[in-house]
């Protein structure tokens, strides 16, 4: 959140700038430690890269985002490079007997989600609604985050009961949370995609995007829990 | 001596256009429909009507807390004033993001009266009370300071008047001191809640964002942002035009306190009194 509002004040010289989806925050910085990364919610990186932030490539969580940029010809023919998969979060630091996904639904449980249109909170959406859970998990909604990385935090603070995050997120915050895994059978389709912004350094970008679709690219999603796609 | 004045109105007239024009473009990107079809929506009716009753709550807390506690700081001098003083500004100068985590700390569950407050069976964390409370902590400092001020401003001849007189110091308080400190405690007050009105990074770190809860205007704009972006422009817009008018009624607010009860005036008639 906060580095999306410092989006626009400029970075370190001519490095690469990468405008990504915050779940992307654990692997992104291995693949390449040199360029400036921002990381926030795929909408909102979406509309600052409409509005001419100085971005060079574009990695969303979502399609939708990416298919507004590519309509507005912001940004070059996106590809495919991983998916990722839904868990919920409990706190470490408490115990509310939450065991499986289905108790979201229980009331009196403090679930926190991402926001309608934030992918994270979209992908949540679908597979409770594919659990016939949605209705039931939606009353018990204390907390619609502008993006995963909020959900995240109420969770690993403890204030919230439950979350439900992408599997790479629950990895980053393990010290502090628990995961209970969402049935294959809910699980939504996850796809990331990346592409060369128009306006930005389209050459590096270029080779930003063939590097994450490489061998280097599919070892360090792997490591932060994504599963690459293709190549 | 003519450039001199030359010089003043085009660094006036450069600051009025650098703080204006995103201001004026904000206005111009809202299509009219779009602004005067989210003045009806549900989002700006709830986020406007919990940010109304957030702020107006939190207001009456700082003004009833702070009010004494200015009144003292103004009056009295002890070891460690500046200290605690600078204690009660400090809010304004932490980054708002700073202010919900220190709060998480404090009045969370997992913080350090969570336990206590659990025991009571308070949660506070995803509550108006939590968007009260961040609102409170950000805003506070801006009529405290402003009422400090006031208060020492009040002139000493008329209080100590007032103290050979026979009143005591209650009587003082409310028939001297309040009444000539009375402007700078409307507008520090107005000042207080138009930063109320848009806080953000307390509230969605302390408060969370829910609609009809805790979704503030400004937690309902960035959230807006992820959907449709003329939406968020529209909700922007509408909450400009409300704290045009907050700031303008903090200007008039003197005004109108001295065209009320011109008695209680600073100037000019407590001056012939004093003298």
């Amino acid at each position: 959140m906060l580095t999306a509002l410092l989006a626009g004040c400029g970075g370190s010289g001519d490095a690469l700038r990468v405008f990504a989806a915050s779940s992307l925050r654990g692997a992104l910085p291995a693949l390449d430690p040199g360029a400036d990364y921002v990381f926030a919610g795929s909408e909102t990186l979406a509309t600052q890269i409409r509005e001419g932030a100085g971005a060079d490539v574009f990695v969303s969580a979502s399609p939708r985002a990416m298919t507004g940029l590519v309509e507005s010809g912001d940004v070059e023919q996106p590809t495919t490079f991983a998916s990722n998969r839904l868990v919920v979060v409990v706190p470490r630091s408490r115990d509310d007997g939450i065991r499986s996904f289905t108790d979201l639904a229980r009331p009196g449980v403090r679930l926190v989600l991402a926001g309608e249109g934030v992918p994270a909170g979209d992908y949540a959406r679908d597979a409770l609604r594919a659990a016939g859970l949605l209705d039931g998990a939606l009353a018990n909604v204390v907390s619609l985050e502008d993006a995963v990385s909020g959900v995240v935090a109420k969770v690993a603070l403890g204030e919230a009961d439950a979350g439900v995050v992408y599997a790479t997120d629950a990895r980053i915050a393990r010290d502090d949370v628990r995961v209970i895994p969402v049935p294959a059978q809910d699980q939504p389709r996850i796809a990331y995609l990346v592409a060369p912004v128009v306006r930005g350094d389209v050459a590096a970008a270029r080779a930003f995007v063939a590097r994450l679709t490489g061998s280097a690219g599919r070892r360090v999603l792997e490591e932060a829990g994504f599963t690459p796609v293709g190549g | 001596m003519r450039a001199f004045t030359a010089g003043l109105w085009a660094s006036l007239a450069l600051a009025v256009a650098f703080l204006a024009v995103p201001l004026a473009a904000l206005f111009l990107r809202v299509p009219p429909g779009e602004l005067v079809s989210q003045l009806g929506s549900e989002t700006a009716r709830e986020a406007l009507w919990v940010t109304v009753k957030a702020n107006a709550v939190a207001q009456v807390i700082v003004l009833v807390v702070g009010t004494p506690a200015a009144y003292l700081l103004a009056t009295r001098r002890f070891r460690g004033r500046d200290l605690v003083i600078s204690v009660l500004e400090l809010p304004l100068v932490l980054p708002p993001a700073v202010a919900g985590v220190a709060l998480l700390a404090a009045f969370g569950r997992s913080g350090l009266l969570g336990g206590e407050l659990e025991a009571l069976g308070i949660t506070i964390p995803f509550t108006e009370a939590a968007v009260v409370i961040a609102v409170c902590f950000v805003s506070s400092p801006f009529f405290v300071r402003a009422a400090i001020t006031g208060f020492e401003g009040v002139e000493q001849q008329l209080v100590d008047a007032a103290r050979t007189l026979g009143a005591r110091a209650p009587r003082v308080f409310w028939r001297i001191s309040l009444p000539l400190a009375a402007g700078s405690l409307g507008a520090g007050a107005t000042l207080g809640f138009a930063r109320g009105l848009g806080e953000f990074g307390a509230t969605i770190m302390f408060a969370g964002s829910l609609p009809g809860v805790t979704q503030t205007m400004p937690l309902a704009i960035y959230d807006a942002l992820d959907r449709d972006f003329d939406v968020a422009l529209a909700l922007g817009a509408l909450l400009v035009l409300v704290s045009i008018a907050i700031l303008l009624v903090t200007k008039a607010l003197p005004r109108w306190a001295r065209a009320l009860s011109p008695s209680t005036s600073p100037s000019p008639s407590a001056r012939s009194l004093s003298s």
